[in-house]
């Protein structure tokens, strides 16, 4: 299997946990820590396989690292799987900034949601953004979060990400059609 | 529309309890033999672990629910312990009230036919966070120790304890 290949356990979505088990890993339970781990892995890798790509697995380590290094400053156990959110994305980024594999040759705007290439290859738009805006995408397309949200998460001004996605569109298609028909 | 989705084998996720659990260390290696074959024997604790898994000589399941079990464990010293266990291809789990233990394997995915191996071994008491780096290389070597348990059970012509 591949480093970052699909993979089907990884597609479900967030799972409630019940709180008395985030209590008990808390306390630092294995058992529970076990439970903890099965139910936000396969949405830690979902939000760092877009972001942080060939460096998703590095990336969902260090995310559930941190989760539950930090796990005893989580108050509320409802709030589990948007505190895991924040630190995923955080992490991705970071990791993906981390490597030199991961810098764009050059910088393109997020395509507008909808646009036939996020459709035909995904893998082909997320290799041209950097590792923020691909965050931005991800949150946006795969999380149903609003550009203005994404940006305050990423800690991007809104501004500069809207005045972004609105020349995205043609120069993102523009690309896209030049290496499309180079094929 | 298919969004790329990380890997994460269980490798990885025994590291990750590691570093978040103070008090236990984790030492990994290649085992020169096929998963199937890793795993047919680590698979059936009541029969794999006694003389393999340190301080084992023996262990009785006592309650099964799919992966999750019961089990008393009499070690070589004398003592007595009831665990609970998470069991699965690849994946093992085991705490009592004092210790934790855990190990993870993986085909090695080349022409070596080989299976990647974690070991995790720790103590459940408090103030572990703070004394745990004092005894680290202590643990540590005694970690090596074992995997060159398991690495001898899984050579041909191999035992345990060689």
């Amino acid at each position: 299997m591949g480093e970052d290949g699909p993979a089907d356990s990884a597609e479900a979505g967030p799972v409630r946990m019940p709180d008395e088990t985030v209590r008990r890993a808390q306390r630092g339970d294995l058992i529970a820590l076990h439970d903890l781990l099965d139910a936000i892995t396969p949405y830690v890798r979902r939000l760092c396989g877009p972001i942080a790509l060939q460096d998703a697995p590095d990336a969902a380590q260090e995310t559930l690292i941190v989760v539950l290094r930090s796990l005893g400053t989580l108050r509320e156990p409802a709030a589990l799987f948007g505190w895991v959110r924040v630190i995923a994305v955080r992490e991705a980024v970071r990791i993906a900034r981390r490597s030199s594999r991961s810098v764009p040759a050059e910088l393109i705007d997020l395509p507008a949601p909808g646009d036939p290439a996020l459709a035909t290859d995904i893998r082909d738009v997320l290799n041209r953004l950097s590792p923020e805006h691909r965050a931005v995408l991800t949150l946006r397309d795969l999380e149903g979060l609003d550009e203005q949200t994404a940006s305050a998460m990423l800690g991007v001004p809104t501004g500069t990400v809207r005045s972004r996605l609105f020349r995205a569109r043609e120069s993102f298609r523009r690309a896209w059609r030049s290496e499309g028909g180079a094929r | 529309m298919t969004w790329p989705i990380g890997e994460f084998d269980d490798l990885r996720r025994l590291r990750v309890l590691h570093a978040a659990m103070p008090g236990t260390v984790l030492a990994e290696t290649m085992l020169p033999a096929a998963f199937d074959e890793v795993w047919s024997v680590l698979g059936d604790p009541e029969q794999g672990f006694p003389g393999l898994v340190p301080d084992v000589r023996s262990i009785q399941i006592t309650a099964r629910d799919g992966e999750r079990m019961r089990a008393v464990v009499r070690g070589r010293s004398g003592l007595r312990g009831s665990f609970d266990l998470i069991l699965r291809p690849g994946w093992c789990l085991m705490q009592s009230r004092f210790v934790v233990f855990g190990m993870a394997a993986a085909p090695a995915g080349d022409e070596r036919d080989g299976t990647r191996f974690g070991y995790l071994s720790g103590v459940r008491v408090p103030g572990m966070r703070l004394v745990s780096p004092l005894l680290t290389p202590v643990r540590q070597r005694f970690a090596a120790t074992v995997l060159r348990r398991f690495e001898a059970r899984f050579t041909p012509g191999g035992h345990p304890g060689k």
